[in-house]
């Protein structure tokens, strides 16, 4: 089933990152291989002269026309809404799209997004037609406070960015979706393995997002397949409908009739 | 008069101020070859207001590239 992104509809769950690889051709032939139709990306200060910028976009413009995707900005470093509204509005400008991964940073130990500065970011880019993906804490209260602003996409977070620890707090993530089950969920950051991402996928979320769990791995290429198969299982099981937990042991097997034993 | 670009200090002299269009050639050697946005002072800068758009004393150009992101 398609993931719907803003009205866009995608074949691919997965949402994939663009940094941290050992090289732009591992990158490319590991964003191929996940399958996925949305690549982050951000914009940084640098030397024009130096023109490594230009190459990595080069083999951005390359992935997003092979997979006919869509580029997804972040505003990865911002602290405050005005900063965070300036980087979205240069983003916007060069990538020439209203979608945006909007991170405002609070904490520089964990990297833990700012609620109050988000959601005013939030307010001010939606105004200026916006589609805004803001990247937040596992906190449903914000998440509803997202939603009610117009965000249809909401990304949670499961750990710090690049802890791979995974999904920290189940319960709060189950809760968001039980409450919010309108809005387009998709796990976002903190992911290690591909069993991760499998869980948010039983859950019922929509997609997920993560960038170090493949960037970093040994072989990115194959942990990029393993997500993809990952995700699919995950959502197989979620809409198959996955059986409640029983406090005690229940025979599998028929017990009718059973030959020889235990009778009198 | 100063100003910054990128963090950079540049020194032009006895100008009053000068236009973002002009402020880009002290950094790019082919701006027009470049894929970039620019903000002045925090704000943002559209490429329609680059001639119009005047850098004065003290102010801090910031112009941005693609970079892989997460």
């Amino acid at each position: 089933m398609a993931l719907n992104i803003y009205g866009e509809n995608l074949d691919s769950r997965l949402l994939i990152g663009s940094a941290l690889y050992p090289s732009p051709e591992v990158m490319k032939q590991a964003i191929l291989a996940s399958g996925s139709q949305v690549v982050t990306l951000s914009l940084k200060r640098q030397n024009p002269a130096e023109q490594s910028g230009q190459q990595i976009w080069r083999y951005l413009q390359e992935i997003i026309k092979q997979t006919n995707g869509h580029l997804l900005p972040n505003t990865a470093g911002c602290k405050t809404a005005k900063e965070a509204v300036t980087l979205a509005k240069m983003s916007r400008e060069i990538f020439q799209t209203n979608w945006l991964k909007l991170e405002v940073i609070g904490d520089d130990y964990n990297l833990q997004p700012d609620p109050i500065e988000l959601l005013n970011a939030t307010e001010q880019l939606i105004s200026e037609g916006f589609k805004v993906l803001p990247y937040c804490t596992d906190d449903l209260v914000l998440c509803q406070r997202l939603y009610d602003l117009g965000c249809e996409v909401i990304m949670p977070w499961a750990s710090p960015i690049g802890t791979g620890k995974g999904l920290m707090n189940p319960y709060n993530l189950e809760t968001i979706r039980l409450r919010l089950p309108d809005a387009t969920l998709i796990l976002d950051a903190g992911i290690g393995k591909p069993s991760d991402a499998c869980m948010a996928m039983e859950m019922g979320y929509d997609g997920v997002l993560l960038n170090s769990a493949v960037a970093l791995a040994d072989n990115p290429v194959l942990m990029a397949k393993a997500f993809s198969q990952a995700l699919q299982a995950g959502e197989q099981g979620y809409v198959a409908g996955i059986m409640e937990q029983r406090q005690t042991a229940h025979p599998s097997t028929p017990t009718l009739d059973t030959p020889f034993w235990h009778q009198s | 008069m100063n100003i910054h670009i990128n963090g950079k200090a540049y020194s032009l002299g006895n100008e009053p101020q000068i236009s973002v269009s002009s402020a880009l050639t002290l950094h790019f050697i082919e701006p027009q070859q470049s894929t970039f946005a620019v903000a002045l002072n925090g704000d943002f800068v559209g490429k329609a207001e680059y001639d119009n758009t005047m850098v004065k004393n003290g102010d801090s150009l910031d112009i941005l590239q693609p970079i892989q992101g997460g």
